[in-house]
């Protein structure tokens, strides 16, 4: 199966939030209790059900225009994904098919290592059934050479889903026509994500947008060294202990004629 | 028991090293099983992973508690160097590694074990708290939770690396010793070797307990 990515052009979004429900729909997900926040923007953050969202953002220009800005913010599915570095169980892995980060909630120990792990902050944690939540890129359905639900119901043609070359370069083409400050967001952290943005304004006026994300230092530090390092050192200690007790061996009283030894 | 032995740790001090050093293995297995997913087979010994992860962090606390108790009692002994015997002895490496004439006397615990009883309780204080940020990791910043898991490997591999001197040293690297730690009696001509100052304080002091020999002085030292 080619690589395939998803796309979401905020320019081209009017959040409807089609998408939104389709993804609760599409993955049989509970609608929580709402509160008036004085906000469109509902629930105010991803939780263990939703999976995926539509900010809402007041934007004052510098011309003192006010704009609305939309962005959707879901499981990114990074190429070097901290979350599948740091899972001790394989729930989270790689979907072999298409390279998306899967989530098999049987092996979910609920842990919490990956909530702290992910550089975008995407898995939430449910005490209840103690297992943590995520989106999976509707895995069912891209397997089946379906589109995720939320592309599926998108009638703007603001997501979009398709091979990563093509998708790249329609995203570059419609950074160009939007010209200013348009960009694209994702392609350029983590190896590549498998969701990414076209944004009609630079990344850090998004608001809880991830500023050049990137695997955390302390999960390089964690699994990529200290962890092969534990076994590296315990085996160089008991190697260690074995070399001591062939060449000076045991240390014993004077009187059994075994004088203590050492040196040679 | 025979004659000629001499106690050197009463059942409490057994009771604690004991708790501690079961519970810190348990920890290091479990800790593996969730460390390196080839070592998820260890899960099957307790129903699963999950409940792998429930023993790791149960029995984090009976070793928070273990740790806590042996540092109050220990840290005289053991948690303070004392110099310059302390550094003589550091310098001829204990005559461990290389030929030392007459290995410097130091206290009832060497620099050797002080290193690894400070090793014990500084880093199983890291993972202590660590472990426990880990276990409710909501609670805090993620910015700062992130660095609670390279520091509770940190303090993984000190201590397990650091278990197997210990294992070593107390075993059949210093035949005799093991006993401190499971009857409470050692050899007097093996304490003499490996703990002679102490033994010589103790003989000047009366407190030296030899099996088959009246004390020499019961009251010695105490007032009642």
């Amino acid at each position: 199966m080619t690589e395939k990515i998803k796309l979401y052009d905020d320019s081209k979004c009017t959040a409807c939030r089609g998408c939104q429900l389709a993804c609760k729909q599409w993955n049989a997900l509970k609608a929580t209790q709402t509160v008036n926040r004085g906000t469109y923007q509902n629930p105010p953050s991803l939780n263990p059900s939703t999976y995926m969202l539509i900010h809402f953002q007041d934007y004052v220009t510098k011309d003192g225009d006010v704009k609305w800005l939309f962005r959707k913010e879901a499981c990114m599915h990074c190429t070097d994904a901290a979350c599948v570095t740091v899972c001790p169980s394989g729930a989270l892995h790689y979907n072999k098919a298409t390279g998306t980060v899967g989530l098999d909630h049987d092996k979910c120990i609920g842990c919490k290592e990956c909530v702290a792990a992910c550089p975008f902050e995407i898995p939430k944690y449910d005490a209840r059934t103690d297992k943590v939540y995520k989106c999976d890129m509707c895995e069912s359905r891209i397997t089946n050479n379906m589109e995720p639900a939320c592309v599926k119901a998108c009638p703007t043609g603001a997501l979009k889903w398709g091979v990563k070359e093509d998708m790249l370069k329609v995203a570059a083409k419609r950074v160009g026509q939007l010209g200013g400050d348009a960009t694209t967001y994702g392609d350029q952290y983590v190896k590549g994500t498998h969701f990414m943005y076209v944004l009609k304004e630079k990344p850090e006026v998004y608001a809880d947008i991830h500023k050049d994300p990137s695997v955390p230092l302390s999960v390089t530090l964690w699994k990529g060294w200290l962890k092969p390092l534990s076994l590296l050192a315990a085996g160089g200690v008991m190697a260690g202990a074995f070399i001591h007790y062939i060449t000076h061996g045991p240390k014993t009283p004077h009187e059994d004629g075994q004088e203590q030894k050492g040196g040679e | 028991m025979k004659k000629g032995y001499v106690q050197v740790t009463d059942s409490y001090e057994r009771i604690i090293h004991w708790t501690m050093a079961i519970s810190c293995l348990l920890l290091c297995l479990t800790g593996l099983g969730m460390m390196f997913q080839s070592f998820n087979f260890i899960g099957y010994v307790f129903g699963g992973l999950k409940n792998l992860k429930l023993v790791h962090n149960f029995t984090g606390l009976i070793f928070a508690v273990s740790l806590l108790l042996a540092i109050r009692m220990w840290w005289k002994e053991a948690g303070v160097f004392v110099f310059p015997e302390d550094l003589d002895w550091i310098k001829a490496a204990g005559g461990y590694l290389w030929h030392v004439e007459k290995v410097p006397e130091t206290g009832k615990y060497n620099p050797g074990q002080k290193a690894f009883f400070l090793v014990v309780a500084g880093f199983g204080v890291i993972m202590i708290i660590t472990g426990l940020i880990m276990w409710f990791p909501t609670a805090l910043p993620v910015g700062l939770v992130r660095w609670m898991y390279p520091l509770h490997a940190l303090g993984f591999v000190a201590i397990f690396a650091f278990f197997f001197i210990h294992l070593y040293l107390g075993t059949i690297g210093n035949p005799g010793s093991v006993q401190a730690m499971f009857s409470g009696w050692m050899d007097k001509k093996v304490l003499t070797m490996l703990h002679p100052k102490w033994v010589k304080e103790m003989e000047h002091e009366g407190k030296l307990i030899v099996y088959g020999e009246e004390k020499k002085d019961d009251a010695h030292g105490h007032t009642a």
